[in-house]
């Protein structure tokens, strides 16, 4: 009988409940996040627009990771956690 | 230092005794990752006290789960917190014998928290090369939070704790052949040496630490590695057991957040992390660094290159068919291990460039693109073989982007040779590398868009060869120089880096302990 030590990572990824969707932008709070790659604050900087003019959203948080490459810093994401919806700007 | 005006009594505070006092919150990770260093300092000469700004139960988990030995004390309806103000948690306040405020330190910073162990007669508590950080900014104070509340954290969480949980033992069925269910589980497309109970124990035997302790968190998915589990991949990857001595300290250096591994393993480029071994233990495990160093000639190179990448796979998660989404890959995700040939090594070695002494054995973690190889062998004059090598740098990453790559140039014993005869030293070569290396401006056109061209604001223009340039590298210092291989072939190397600095991934080299 052969008995082996698992080599791997054993813990199980909780499955988060995602919040309710949001019935109106309306008078929200949406965070836009620019994850630093070349061309997203174009893309952003028009999603911005039209949340403000289009739906009406009371305030629009544009945030930017200092670099693609790494997670979010701590401060981004508690400035992302009070916001009613977050939209992140990610890929080329 | 404010005297702290009308503050409430600091729970088991005592007068006549210096304190060091800590606010915190459960959820915050610079605050798992700093309160335990205070569990070196010895009560006699000072008092610790942690004041949670959380609940009873997240605090408590907090103890229990990062072994802290201090006493924590609830900081209820942040009065404390709103008296002593600290914008930040962690923040660690020096009171004198009689409370007032003597210092302050807030974050983690080893360099801080060595200065308050100074300031109550204690020997440094935060050592360098343990894995973490020197420094790291820490999250807002509760207090200070729109809606003051308790912890939003899940209660069994796990935090950034120091023992780990055992790790399972599976049990395989008597018709399972071994081989093939270790390789389809956690092999890295090649059989795998199962790791049974009694070969990891006996790797775990050697490290002399218990099988649970946490060295590291692997990215991407942050599982803990803990002893026993790289024990199994040493195991799986055919190391001896002496070799943990080698891979605990590279694990903490692949995950030091400068060297960035996430970023590595979730790249579409080609970096995979070339390991790079100095000093004594070269010859106590029998690491190779003459012929075919980049090769399948040694066991201690490939076992332990491949122990690395077992544990990058099976704990970080990174599989080359999943999240690892790297475009063409590396060859040397099975493994890439090398050592420096010191003694065809005219100059210092890598690692006492990088600041360590000689006889201290070190391993070296650098971001790297598979080799490419630069022929040389008709050249006299050791300039000219310094040129040669200069057109390889300067297509590292890509030949028109320049000031971000970084380099590793493996030099032959033979090239070595010449250059070192012609009155070179290691700093003239990487001066003579770093201003000889240029792209020539005629090949920059806006119309085309090349990668490279859009940055081109930025260079700094030189002249090379009587032409106009753009400078390839930053500083001498993108460029290292590390002498290996066989001692027949004018063959050297360049080995191009992936994303460099602060943005991207920093080279680390760690210290590996004396046998």
């Amino acid at each position: 009988m052969v008995v082996i030590v698992h080599p791997g990572n054993e813990s199980v990824p909780k499955a988060a409940t995602p919040p309710a969707r949001l019935a109106s932008l309306k008078g929200k709070k949406i965070g836009l996040l620019d994850i630093s790659k070349p061309g997203g604050s174009f893309f952003l900087d028009r999603l911005e627009e039209i949340l403000r003019t289009k739906y009406g959203a009371a305030e629009v948080l544009r945030t930017k990771k200092p670099t693609f490459s790494k997670n979010a810093p701590q401060q981004i994401i508690e400035q992302l956690r009070a916001m009613d919806a977050v939209v992140e700007g990610l890929a080329d | 230092m404010p005297q702290v005006q009308n503050a409430p009594a600091i729970p088991g505070f005592q007068s006549g005794k210096k304190a060091v006092v800590v606010f915190f919150e459960t959820d915050c990770p610079t605050c798992q990752l700093a309160l335990p260093y205070l569990n070196s300092l010895t009560q006699d000469s000072v008092q610790v006290i942690g004041l949670s700004q959380d609940d009873e139960r997240s605090t408590r988990d907090f103890v229990s789960q990062l072994k802290i030995s201090y006493p924590v004390e609830l900081d209820s309806g942040l009065k404390i917190s709103r008296a002593y103000d600290p914008h930040n948690v962690p923040t660690f306040y020096l009171l004198d014998e009689s409370g007032q405020v003597e210092k302050t330190l807030v974050g983690f910073d080893k360099q801080g928290l060595n200065e308050l162990a100074a300031a109550v007669g204690h020997t440094p508590i935060a050592l360098p090369d343990d894995g973490a950080p020197a420094w790291k900014p820490g999250c807002s104070s509760r207090h200070l939070e729109p809606e003051a509340q308790g912890s939003t954290q899940e209660s069994g969480a796990k935090l950034l704790r120091r023992i780990g949980d055992p790790a399972s033992r599976i049990t395989l069925r008597d018709e399972e052949d071994p081989f093939e269910y270790c390789r389809k589980q956690f092999g890295d497309a090649l059989p795998v040496v199962p790791p049974t109970v009694e070969k990891v124990e006996a790797m775990v035997k050697a490290t002399g630490l218990a099988p649970e302790t946490v060295i590291a968190r692997v990215p991407p998915f942050y599982g803990e590695a803990t002893v026993e589990k790289i024990a199994a991949n040493a195991v799986m990857a055919g190391c001896v057991p002496e070799m943990m001595r080698v891979l605990l300290p590279l694990l903490r250096a692949a995950c030091d957040e400068r060297f960035n591994i996430h970023g590595v393993q979730a790249t579409t480029h080609f970096a995979a992390p070339l390991v790079m071994i100095n000093g004594p233990v070269r010859q106590e495990l029998g690491f190779w660094s003459k012929q075919n160093v980049f090769s399948n000639v040694a066991r201690a190179n490939s076992s332990l290159g491949r122990a690395f990448q077992l544990i990058l796979l099976n704990i970080g998660g990174g599989r080359p068919d999943g999240i690892d989404m790297s475009a063409l890959g590396n060859p040397g995700k099975f493994s890439f291990c090398i050592a420096e040939n010191e003694e065809e090594n005219p100059w210092e070695p890598f690692h006492v460039t990088r600041g360590l002494n000689r006889g201290q054995s070190a391993v070296s973690l650098f971001a790297a693109e598979p080799p490419r190889g630069v022929s040389e062998h008709t050249a006299p004059a050791g300039k000219t073989v310094l040129e040669t090598i200069s057109f390889a740098l300067a297509t590292v990453w890509s030949y028109r982007t320049c000031l971000m790559p970084e380099a590793i140039v493996v030099l032959c014993p033979e090239h070595v040779k010449t250059i070192h005869r012609d009155g070179f030293t290691k700093e003239q070569v990487r001066q003579y590398l770093f201003e000889n290396t240029g792209i020539p401006v005629r090949y920059y056109s806006k119309e085309e868009r090349a990668e490279g061209t859009q940055f081109a604001a930025n260079y700094k223009e030189i002249t090379v060869r009587g032409e106009k340039c753009y400078q390839k590298f930053r500083s001498p210092e993108s460029i290292s120089i590390f002498v290996a291989g066989g001692t027949a072939g004018k063959f050297s190397a360049v080995v191009g880096s992936w994303s460099t600095g602060p943005a991207g991934s920093q080279m680390v080299t760690y210290p590996i302990p004396d046998k």
